[in-house]
């Protein structure tokens, strides 16, 4: 029998997750690169759900799981769609040189 | 004779029904003016001549259904206080409350408000028959026959309203017909100009009615506080069962209902010394307030019935069609200031202070509006400063607590200046819209039917002897002669040599307006050589007012069995209205406010006077303008000339008014409340502060909208994170 890693751990792991995760997405220029960042928030995201899940005997989380991945996967494809378009009409998947939500 | 006598006093339908259908007396008119308003335009002139006619025909018709009901002494209108007898009326249940306080939406009929349905229905059709020929060449015809039913409706309603709230909006509804009547051919600045100028007049009397009926509100419920031992009814109820009739009539009518006020009347006189105990109006003497409200009412009355200050309105109200003239400036509207205080006459004769205004405000009026009708040159000019004088009378019969006679005044008065009106209306009809009298003459001839019923009626108002408007007008003067005033005993002889003197006037001016209108040659300024008669329509009614103004004269006749404390016989209007004056009949015997003498026998001797008076002054305006200035030349001579000028300018009250009220009020207007609270305090501190404020926010706001995603997501998370170091802070121990 492997040891059981206590609740807390995973926890952590996911607080990591997502604080690379955010400052991935706050400081990158590279649109796919914040975009693999959002990912990695989501899955921390995921991550914090199955722990409780496991800690509380509950499958509320891992339905919770399944609906953020399924989510993920259509905001992906979306995100997809958008970074091409945006690359179709400026060449560019530079964050920098799109700046067009302001006054 | 007797059987005559029992069939006009049984009445012909079920008196409560005819309670409970009064509102279509109001009803008919008022969909008539809806019609005509709405759909005039579509089914045409006749159809809508037919709608407007017909429905006050059918409004006057019920009212005689009413009046006859009412003859009879079975008839009765329920009130709080026990039935009302010679009346009918219902109650429609509440019309508005708040808290304790209430409104009931209720009609009563009683002979008062008969009479009046009478004259407004009756004199109404008449001259919507007249109208419908006089105004056969206006293209808005519509427009007028649905104002002047819309009218008739509110007037119908002010006199059938039995609480003083329903009365206001028969008050504010005829004041707007005016408005919308003088104000007709608004096309001509002038005339739109006369319009706003007697709404105007008339809203500062509006706001004095108002404010009475506050504090009427006020003093009702402070006395239904005070002691039972004030309700003592003298040995017919015990004290605490009128108090408590009292203190209930007033939850079930509200405080306004003029039943309650009635009742009010009855427990006031032992208060009159009184301090107010509680209420807003605490401290203050009951007497003082009682006369303060009859004082404000005469203000509103000032206001409708163009009395002293407010009379400006009336002349220049002249501007409408003659049959608007005839119809509200004469007949109806102008005297339901005359009315109110018919239909309050138990508050009036508690306060002797403000009978002697209301009589010294009415025989000042008489004698201004005469002097100034002497030397008018307009005919309806002439004619609208005579309803003036001659409302100053009514209001001098009111001053004087002769109130029959005021009324009867205001029913002959309705007769004879609406045939003189209508008169007026044929003879510029004929003429080609002329109306100044110094430019007509010699149309004796030529419009036989107008100038015979115009001289019957001139000869109604100047007061001759077998005359209606003798009999109604000596009753005022006599009542102002015998009667005296607590306290105040020289009002009204002092008003009484005015109205003596104003006779005399009255009889002058009028002779003179017939003179240069009908007698002599025709001017040589005519506008047309030969006038021509109107068609039957326009001197049909012309006969019957005619008709009308001499045998209103047995009302004023003192066929009735004896007073039943003076050996004086009643006349038949005084009998007729004993029922609405019952009240305050016994209060002016119980109080001795006013000390009332009657004759015994006939008054000979003032009949006499008053015959001497018209035929003297009347015959010196005839000789005048018949014999010394044939020419119409104007006289010249110094006093006399100054005179003419004064009286021709009309004193240059108009001009006062402008310089002392108007322009202040126009340069406070364009001044403070234009320049400093509009322009700058509304216009620029609030809306372009506003405008300022938010622009100089926005130009700092505008540097954090870089269009920088990464910079908007940095700011949610650095949010989020003081957010998270609030949570953990707070959830800490």
């Amino acid at each position: 029998m492997t040891p059981i890693v206590p609740t807390a751990n995973y926890l952590l792991l996911a607080a990591v997750l997502f604080c690379i995760g955010m400052l991935g997405v706050l400081v990158r220029r590279n649109a796919l690169v914040v975009f693999m960042c959002i990912e990695l928030m989501l899955n921390a995201a995921n991550l914090t759900f199955l722990a409780f899940a496991r800690e509380l005997g509950d499958a509320t989380g891992h339905i919770s799981a399944f609906f953020i991945i399924a989510v993920a996967a259509a905001e992906a494809s979306v995100g997809l769609a958008i970074v091409i378009a945006v690359f179709r009409s400026r060449g560019s998947v530079n964050i920098d040189d799109i700046q067009a939500m302001k006054h | 004779m007797s059987q005559i006598t029992t069939f006009f006093q049984t009445a012909p339908v079920n008196p409560q029904q005819a309670g409970q259908a009064l509102w279509l007396i109001i009803a008919l008119p008022l969909l008539g003016a809806l019609t005509c308003g709405v759909l005039g335009k579509i089914i045409g002139r006749a159809n809508v001549h037919l709608v407007a006619v017909g429905s006050v025909l059918g409004s006057f018709l019920l009212s005689l259904l009413v009046f006859w009901t009412i003859n009879d002494f079975n008839a009765w209108a329920p009130s709080p206080f026990g039935p009302v007898n010679y009346a009918v009326g219902a109650d429609y249940g509440t019309w508005f409350a708040a808290g304790a306080f209430r409104v009931n939406l209720g009609l009563t009929a009683d002979h008062l408000s008969g009479t009046m349905l009478l004259v407004i229905t009756g004199v109404g059709f008449l001259i919507h028959l007249y109208a419908t020929e006089y105004m056969s060449h206006d293209a808005g015809y519509w427009r007028f026959f649905s104002y002047l039913n819309l009218f008739i409706a509110a007037m119908l309603t002010l006199v059938l309203a039995d609480s003083m709230p329903l009365m206001f909006v028969g008050w504010e509804g005829v004041g707007l017909c005016s408005y919308l009547l003088i104000g007709y051919w608004y096309d001509d600045p002038a005339k739109a100009q006369a319009g706003k100028k007697a709404f105007i007049t008339n809203r500062i009397g509006d706001f004095g009615f108002l404010l009475a009926a506050f504090l009427t509100v006020l003093l009702v419920d402070a006395l239904a506080k005070t002691p039972v031992t004030n309700f003592d009814h003298g040995g017919r109820m015990d004290a605490a069962t009128a108090a408590k009739r009292f203190g209930d009539g007033v939850q079930a009518k509200g405080p306004l209902a003029f039943s309650v006020l009635e009742e009010a009347s009855n427990a006031l006189p032992r208060v009159l010394q009184q301090d107010i105990q509680t209420g807003p109006l605490k401290g203050h003497l009951y007497g003082s307030m009682l006369t303060l409200i009859v004082l404000l009412l005469m203000l509103g009355a000032a206001g409708k019935s163009a009395q002293i200050p407010l009379y400006v309105w009336l002349p220049d109200a002249m501007a409408g069609p003659t049959p608007v003239s005839a119809l509200i400036h004469a007949a109806t509207m102008v005297t339901s200031g005359v009315y109110l205080f018919c239909r309050v006459s138990y508050l009036v004769v508690l306060s002797p202070k403000a009978m002697a205004v209301i009589a010294l405000i009415g025989a000042s009026t008489a004698m201004v509006a005469a002097l100034i009708a002497f030397s008018q040159k307009g005919l309806k000019k002439v004619l609208a400063y005579s309803t003036v004088s001659q409302l100053g009378f009514m209001f001098l019969g009111i001053g004087s607590g002769i109130f029959w006679a005021a009324l009867l005044h205001v029913v002959t008065h309705a007769f004879f200046k609406a045939c003189l009106f209508l008169g007026a209306g044929s003879v510029m009809h004929g003429n080609a819209d002329e109306e100044d009298i110094t430019k007509l003459g010699g149309l004796r001839k030529e419009m036989p039917w107008t100038w015979a019923t115009f001289l019957v009626a001139t000869l109604a108002i100047t007061g001759i002897l077998p005359l209606s408007g003798f009999f109604s007008k000596d009753a005022i003067l006599d009542a102002a002669a015998n009667n005296k005033l607590e306290h105040l005993e020289w009002v009204l002889p002092l008003a009484w040599g005015m109205g003596l003197l104003t006779a005399a006037f009255t009889a002058f001016y009028m002779i003179r307006l017939y003179v240069l209108t009908f007698e002599g040659e025709r001017s040589k300024d005519a506008k047309v050589p030969q006038a021509h008669e109107s068609s039957p329509v326009i001197t049909g009614p012309l006969v019957v007012l005619a008709v009308l103004s001499v045998v209103a004269l047995v009302h004023g006749l003192p066929i009735m069995h004896p007073y039943y404390d003076s050996g004086a016989r009643q006349t038949l209007m005084e009998n007729f209205l004993d029922p609405v004056f019952r009240t305050a009949n016994d209060l002016v015997r119980s109080t001795r406010y006013i000390e009332i003498e009657k004759e015994e026998h006939l008054p000979w001797l003032a009949w006499g006077r008053a015959w001497i008076i018209a035929l003297g002054a009347g015959g010196l305006a005839w000789w005048m303008y018949r014999s010394f200035f044939p020419g119409r030349k104007p006289a010249t001579s110094g006093a006399l000339a100054f005179f003419k000028k004064l009286s021709f300018n009309k004193f240059y009250v108009d001009e006062a008014y402008e310089l002392l009220f108007i322009r202040p009020t126009k340069w406070i207007s364009t001044n403070v409340l234009y320049k400093v609270v509009d322009a700058f305090l509304i216009d620029k501190v609030a809306v372009g502060g506003t405008a300022w404020v938010t622009a100089r926010v926005g130009s700092i706001l505008r540097y954090f909208q870089s269009g920088d995603a990464q910079a908007y997501a940095a700011m949610m998370a650095l949010a989020l994170a003081g957010g998270l170091v609030w949570a953990v802070l707070k959830v800490m121990p």
